[in-house]
């Protein structure tokens, strides 16, 4: 029977029983469903947004879709853009509270 | 809630999997700008997207105008450009005429002249309330207008609470009316 709609083969559950999840995953399971995850990006926003960290990201989006033109820009290019310069311009005070944070609440799941 | 593997858990993966925490959500948030400006881009929202290098050239020459010596304050020149672009003369000078003389006056110095044109000006009647001779002086010369000797026969008993600014305040500021 022909398929009428071009679809990847489902994955096997059989395939995944395997691998057992990892520490990792399980603490983003747990940091979801508590919301924990939610509470720290928002206080991530917030931070970024105060120091005008935001600012320069949006800055630096403008300053490239005005070279490239504003119709040939796709998200793609702009998360391109601003990852390497976003990541190395996180003032440290910042990135020292949410690291802070994080550790705290792996100490708390993980009893 | 317990953890399988909790005993393995060793400081480096700890700070290793915090980093990569703290990586995803800064993965999460770099994504959520860069789609914000993308649709601000696509939507043409940014107002100043055209705008923005021509006002910061423009700001940048406001900035060095302000910045420029030579321009600070009307005493160092008589012609300073304001941010309009525009020069003024210090002095005001169109010229029309005087309502109560009918001279020709210049509009930076139709105070002074009123002053001297109705009611012979601040000076002489501070003058006059001074001392009695001035008084009997200015009677002598005989004023162009009866109003006038009715003005000055007035000033030695009372004083001008302010400037003289026409001739319906005059009678004001006496706080008295004259019988003619």
């Amino acid at each position: 029977m022909r398929k009428s709609v071009n679809r990847p083969p489902t994955p096997d559950v059989m395939e995944n029983q395997g691998k057992e999840p990892t520490f990792q995953e399980l603490i983003n399971i747990e940091l979801i469903e508590s919301g924990e995850k939610e509470r720290l990006m928002e206080l991530l926003r917030e931070r970024l947004i105060e120091c005008g960290w935001k600012d320069e990201m949006k800055a630096l989006c403008r300053a490239f879709i005005k070279k490239k033109g504003r119709n040939n820009v796709t998200v793609d290019d702009l998360v391109h853009v601003i990852t390497p310069k976003g990541r190395a311009s996180i003032p440290d005070s910042i990135k020292a509270e949410l690291l802070q944070r994080i550790r705290t609440f792996l100490v708390s799941a993980a009893l | 809630m317990s953890l399988p593997n909790e005993d393995d858990m060793s400081s480096s993966s700890d700070t290793q999997i915090t980093s990569h925490i703290f990586g995803d959500l800064l993965d999460s948030i770099i994504v959520d700008v860069a789609s914000e400006c993308h649709r601000i881009a696509k939507l043409g929202l940014d107002r100043n997207f055209e705008e923005e290098e021509e006002e910061l050239r423009l700001s940048a020459q406001a900035r060095v105008r302000v910045a420029d010596p030579s321009n600070s304050g009307e005493a160092n020149s008589k012609y300073v450009v304001d941010i309009f672009g525009q020069t003024h003369p210090s002095v005001a000078n169109e010229v029309f005429e005087c309502m109560n003389c009918g001279r020709a006056i210049m509009a930076g110095r139709f105070a002074p002249h009123l002053e001297k044109c109705m009611g012979k000006g601040r000076k002489a009647r501070a003058k006059v309330t001074r001392s009695s001779t001035a008084a009997q002086t200015r009677q002598s010369r005989g004023n162009p207008a009866s109003t006038y000797s009715t003005y000055s026969n007035s000033n030695s008993t009372s004083r001008l609470s302010n400037g003289t600014s026409g001739v319906a305040g005059e009678e004001y500021s006496n706080g008295a009316l004259e019988e003619p």
